[in-house]
C-alpha cells in the first residue's frame, strides 16, 4: 500500500455501498451528526465476495475543524452465504483529499475466521454512485 | 514515529464474558519521531488487554503524551496480537522474540489542542509492535 511505507499490505477487498437519503440528526456537542443508512452494496477480493444487507450505515460527525469522522456498521453476506459483521472508524478531510478508514471484521464461519484475526486499511472514494471502499490488510 | 513504553505490573482482571481480561498500566516511555518527540505520562496510561477464546489478543491502549514542548497528546490505539503458541508462549515469559514471527499490529488515534500538532487530529496510523521484556515499542507510520 502506497501509503503505509515500511508496513506491508495486501488486497483484502473493493467495498461500495448504496445508501438512503441523509437523515440529518443536527448539531450534537461533538459536532453535527449525519446518518447515511445503508441500503445494499457488493465487495469483492481474492478471498472473499458478496453483498452488503440493507441495514446498516454510516454515523458521520463533522467536527469543528472541518474533519468527518466515520463511524459505520455493515453486514456482509459473501456468495456463499457466511455472514461477516463488518465495523471502520475514520476520518474525511475532503480540503485535503484524505479519506482513509479502520476497518475491523467478526464471523463466526470457519473460512472466513482469518478476518477476525487481522487489521486493515481502506481508502475511500466518494462517486456519483455511491461510497468506494479500497480495504487492504495489514501484514 | 517510534514508541517505547514501559509496562509495570499488570492487574489480571480474569475471565469476563469475552475472554480474559489483563489491564497494563504503563509507567513511562518515550516517543521520537520527525515531527513530534516527548515521553509517555503515567497515570490514566495503561494498555486494556482482552484474550479472546480464539487466542487472538485484544490490545486496547491509552496513553497521554508529553511533546518535548509542553503539548500533551492523547492517544488511543486498537490493536491485535497473535501468533504460534510456541512464540506467545515465549513473550509470556519475558524472553526476547523476534517481532516477524508473531503477528502485532495497532492503528492508532490522536487527539490534541495544541496548534503544533492538530496535523494528528486529522490522519490515520497503523503500527507493528515488538514486545520486548519491559515493554512493547511501536512503530507508528502515517497512512497518507
Amino acid at each position: 500500500m502506497a501509503g503505509t511505507a515500511g508496513i506491508g499490505a495486501r488486497p483484502l477487498m473493493v467495498l461500495r455501498l448504496a445508501t438512503s437519503p441523509t437523515q440529518e440528526v443536527g448539531s450534537t456537542p461533538h459536532g453535527t451528526l449525519f446518518i447515511f443508512p445503508v441500503t445494499g452494496g457488493s465487495f469483492e477480493g481474492d478471498r472473499l465476495r458478496g453483498r452488503v444487507l440493507a441495514g446498516g450505515g454510516d454515523w458521520v460527525t463533522a467536527r469543528p475543524d472541518g474533519t468527518l469522522e466515520l463511524d459505520l456498521r455493515v453486514t456482509l453476506e459473501t456468495d456463499d452465504h457466511a455472514l461477516i459483521h463488518m465495523t471502520f472508524t475514520g476520518l474525511r478531510d475532503d480540503a485535503n483529499h484524505y479519506f482513509r478508514t479502520l476497518p475491523r471484521f467478526e464471523t463466526a464461519a470457519p473460512k472466513y475466521a482469518f478476518l477476525n484475526r487481522l487489521m486493515a486499511v481502506g481508502i475511500g472514494e466518494i462517486r456519483p454512485d455511491g461510497p468506494v471502499h479500497v480495504i487492504e490488510e495489514i501484514l | 514515529m517510534t514508541l517505547n513504553v514501559k509496562v509495570a505490573e499488570p492487574q489480571t482482571i480474569g475471565a469476563v464474558p469475552h475472554g480474559s481480561r489483563r489491564t497494563a498500566p504503563l509507567s513511562g516511555g518515550r516517543f521520537e519521531g520527525p515531527r513530534l518527540r516527548g515521553t509517555v505520562v503515567p497515570g490514566g496510561s495503561a494498555d486494556w488487554l482482552l484474550l479472546r477464546a480464539d487466542g487472538v489478543l485484544e490490545l486496547d491502549l491509552r496513553a497521554t503524551l508529553l511533546t518535548h514542548d509542553g503539548a500533551l497528546i492523547s492517544m488511543r490505539s486498537f490493536g491485535l496480537r497473535h501468533g504460534p503458541p510456541e512464540v506467545m508462549a515465549a513473550i509470556g515469559r519475558g524472553e526476547p522474540v523476534d517481532p516477524a514471527t508473531y503477528y502485532f499490529r495497532t492503528t492508532p488515534r490522536f487527539e490534541t489542542a495544541h496548534p503544533a500538532y492538530v496535523f494528528l487530529n486529522r490522519l490515520i496510523a497503523v503500527a507493528t509492535g515488538d514486545r520486548r521484556a519491559d515493554g512493547p515499542v511501536y512503530v507508528i507510520h502515517e497512512v497518507l
